[in-house]
């Protein structure tokens, strides 16, 4: 903790907001933070902590669009391997300091840097097929980053929550030797203290210079931070979490599904649910004997009663998506809308066809809470044996079942995959060359084919025409069966208002407090 | 005295060397990979790659260990794969934490245990000691997560009288550090009770029906005087051990408690470290673990004679 910029925001909130008490607002984290460096070393709980914090280039939009957040403006070459961002003006760091294009060119150099450690730096080292050939700063307001062929993953990637939305940080945020130190970011909130294993402060940065917009939009558009002060306490246990709520120790807390009815028959307490573009899937090995049978797959596929499923594993909270483009996204079409048919009889005759002669097949699962993977197992299970296929569920620890997803060893897996916004991402999560990553679902070279267009196409209709060509080629093939998208129960004291999370993450500017 | 305490703690040191092997060992046998962890379910190759040589996992198990062990060795036990911290400052930190909690909840637990489990004894199969037996049983059967969430519906929330959630440390402000620690301590008293009281009693009973007891009584001696003077040093020995373990056994079977009451405490970190395969500081809770258990038995032994003449004359 640096005392000396903690007497700073003292001093500044003191002479601020001398008339009126500061406010504050508590939310509960399931989890501590892994470490206050965006990108670098983190989880969902992380980036939705820092991401109040920093902000990058460009950022998502609600439904899943990437639009300028730091950049006032984006200009992309007729060819696609030029990219122009064109800075915000006024956009200060915590620290007073004006963001120039040096500010970026000094962020993307530590980012390019493997001892930094950033998680998407393979995205852009031409590792994984994108390269940055070169960043300019032609003039103060100015940046220009050159790329090895069109992308329309470039922008996208920049905006990932998980790569930290490539924030632009002061310098002064790493200690002269270039060890970490602090995220000093350009955010509605300037980070204040981290107590490990306790909590997170952040305070509103009084000069925080707004996105244009009338109203939030996923991490861009309007943003005006309210609250004088925002606490992040760790509460890993959800029953404490529940009751923490309930006493009014915390304001705002991520709960589980089954405690949805008691919060809303509490006095002052009120809950949300919010979708967001995770994945609770069921995955097929297709290198097993029996699951390379695609009768066989087709026939679990007709055997499951999805809107009963998805009603018992949420808690009657969410339905079915069958596609792996997220229900809000621009995206979605009624052919996306086109789901596994439920037919017990198809279903059964499917299965007389197919290799399965009555062997048990095994379900790996997990009970990490709030993740359905076990619920949705014991569904799966019950689904199953109506047409006479035997099912044994393995409950694994979240890192071995990891393992045993990487590695490819399992035969059918109740998995949940994290939020992708770009359909192209959401594809890319489960296809791919399985000698070369296990882990990959779908190994089909036409599916890749249509990904790695949709990759580099940056017309709306033609990607549509894209995805949905992919998502029939899913509801055919059954390389995996998408069920429904992650859904996150928010309860929240009713002093609170405007608290809207997106993707799972708690956004805290709008937020104000009532009495 | 002191011979005999450097002679044990010379003694600890090939203890903690097998510890520090098996824990390294044993733990890198459990599937899962850390840095697969941190890149969670969309981890390219080349990202893997690149977080494994960074954290020094792409080296040989041999050559892990021995960096580890050569650093060990000079007092730094490396950085947590998941955060980045010293491990020996992040550890001696959460350790203090448990320390006094578990101190005080041991403390209070004997101070009411073995006098009650004296008494029970001294009443026999009487009101008092079916009374006394029943309430250890039921408090023993109680899990301790049941047991904290219980007191934290009625003192945080029913009664409103104690916070829920949240910790303060002793350094930063006593008053609230004590608001804070009560239930948590409450709960680890409780549990604990159950426990010692099935002790003192059981050893109570066996030093009761002793000679020397029957010709304390036969000398006219009252009952108070023979159960303070005569009967509470014999039968404290057993006791006393099991304090002993029962304050190691506490440093990593806190964790439940710590999660129920937010103590951001030893036990809660070991178990975060072993969901999240964070090898260097699972090690060096482990350690600082084994050292402590080695330590406390020391002490231990040492009071042994302070209670029970027979051991000194040994």
């Amino acid at each position: 903790m640096n005392y000396r910029m903690m007497a700073v925001l003292v001093a500044t909130l003191a002479i601020s907001a001398p008339a009126c008490a500061a406010t504050r607002v508590v939310v509960g984290l399931t989890a501590d933070i892994r470490s206050t460096n965006p990108g670098v070393n983190r989880d969902d709980n992380t980036d939705g902590v820092l991401l109040n914090v920093v902000e990058g280039l460009v950022g998502y939009g609600e439904d899943g669009d990437v639009k300028p957040l730091l950049a006032k403006t984006v200009t992309v070459s007729p060819d696609g391997t030029l990219y122009a961002f064109g800075l915000r003006d006024g956009v200060r760091f915590h620290n007073g300091k004006e963001l120039t294009s040096a500010d970026v060119l000094w962020n993307w150099r530590r980012y390019m840097d493997p001892k930094t450690g950033w998680r998407c730096l393979a995205e852009f080292d031409g590792r994984n097929g994108l390269k940055v050939t070169s960043v300019d700063a032609p003039d103060a307001r100015t940046v220009v980053m050159h790329i090895n062929h069109p992308s329309t993953m470039f922008l996208e990637t920049l905006a990932r929550t998980d790569c930290g939305m490539t924030a632009i940080m002061s310098p002064a945020s790493v200690n002269p030797d270039g060890s970490w130190n602090r995220p000093i970011g350009t955010g509605p909130y300037q980070f204040v203290d981290w107590k490990p294993g306790r909590s997170v402060t952040l305070w509103r940065f009084a000069d925080y210079a707004s996105p244009q917009g009338s109203a939030m939009d996923g991490y861009v558009g309007l943003k005006t931070p309210y609250v004088d002060q925002v606490e992040f306490t760790v509460v890993p246990d959800p029953a404490t979490m529940k009751l923490a709520l309930e006493t009014k120790s915390v304001d705002i807390a991520q709960l589980l599904s089954s405690d949805v009815a008691d919060v809303k028959a509490a006095p002052d307490l009120a809950v949300m649910t919010v979708s967001d573009s995770s994945r609770n899937t069921l995955l097929f090995q297709t290198k097993d004997p029996l699951f390379a049978d695609k009768k066989f797959r087709q026939a679990i596929a007709a055997a499951l009663d999805y809107k009963e499923l998805v009603d018992v594993a949420s808690d009657g909270l969410s339905h079915p998506n069958n596609s792996a483009v997220f229900e809000r996204s621009v995206y979605i079409d009624p052919v996306q809308r086109q789901g596994f048919k439920t037919d017990l009889a198809a279903a059964k005759m499917l299965l007389q066809e197919s290799s399965y002669r009555g062997e048990t097949i095994k379900l790996i699962a997990n009970k990490r809470s709030p993740m359905p993977s076990f619920q949705v197992a014991l569904v799966t299970q019950a689904m199953l044996l109506a047409i006479g296929v035997k099912v044994k569920i393995e409950v694994l620890e979240w890192a071995t079942q990891l393992d045993r997803y990487n590695s490819g060893r399992y035969q059918m897996m109740s998995f949940s995959y994290s939020a992708r916004l770009d359909p192209a991402l959401g594809y890319e999560q489960f296809s791919g060359d399985k000698a070369k990553e296990p882990r990959k679902v779908w190994d089909n070279p036409q599916a890749l084919a249509l990904i790695d267009q949709a990759e580099k196409t940056s017309d709306q209709g033609a990607r549509r025409k894209l995805f949905d060509s992919l998502h029939q080629m899913v509801l055919d093939d059954v390389p995996l069966i998408s069920l429904y998208n992650g859904v996150t129960v928010w309860g929240y004291n009713t002093r609170v208002k405007g608290f809207s999370p997106w993707e799972g993450k708690p956004r805290l500017w709008d937020v104000r407090t009532g009495n | 005295m002191i011979r005999l305490l450097s002679q044990r703690l010379l003694a600890a040191l090939p203890t903690l060397l097998l510890s520090a092997i098996a824990v390294f060992a044993m733990i890198r046998l459990i599937p899962g990979d850390p840095a697969a962890l941190m890149l969670g379910d969309q981890a390219d190759p080349a990202s893997l790659a690149d977080l494994r040589h960074l954290l020094g996992l792409d080296l040989s198990l041999p050559t892990q260990f021995m960096r580890w062990a050569e650093r060990a060795l000079h007092g730094n036990l490396g950085v947590s794969i998941r955060t980045g911290e010293p491990v020996l400052p992040l550890v001696i930190d959460r350790f203090w934490v448990s320390a006094r909690i578990i101190l005080i909840a041991v403390t209070v637990a004997a101070a009411i245990a073995i006098p009650a489990g004296m008494v029970a004894a001294w009443r026999q199969n009487g009101k008092l000691d079916i009374s006394l037996v029943s309430m250890a049983t039921v408090l023993l059967s109680i899990p301790s997560f049941w047991l904290g969430l219980m007191l934290l519906y009625v003192f945080g929330l029913k009664l409103g009288m104690l916070p829920v959630v949240g910790y303060v440390s002793f350094s930063e402000n006593a008053r609230a550090a004590l608001l804070y620690i009560v239930l948590p301590l409450a709960t680890l008293v409780l549990h604990e009770i159950g426990i010692l009281i099935r002790m003192a009693r059981s050893s109570t009973l066996d030093v009761l029906r002793m000679d020397y007891i029957t010709h304390a009584r036969a000398k006219g001696l009252s009952e108070a005087t023979i159960l303070r003077r005569h009967a509470f040093r014999n039968a404290f020995g057993p006791t006393w051990t099991l304090i002993g373990l029962m304050l190691g056994n506490l440093l990593g079977g806190i964790a439940v408690v710590e999660t129920v009451f937010t103590i951001p405490g030893l036990g809660r970190l070991l178990v975060d470290s072993i969901l999240g395969r964070d090898y260097p500081v699972i090690q060096g809770c482990l350690l600082v673990i084994a050292f402590v258990y080695v330590l406390i038995n020391l002490v231990v032994d040492l009071l042994y004679p302070l209670f029970d003449p027979r051991v000194a004359e040994q």
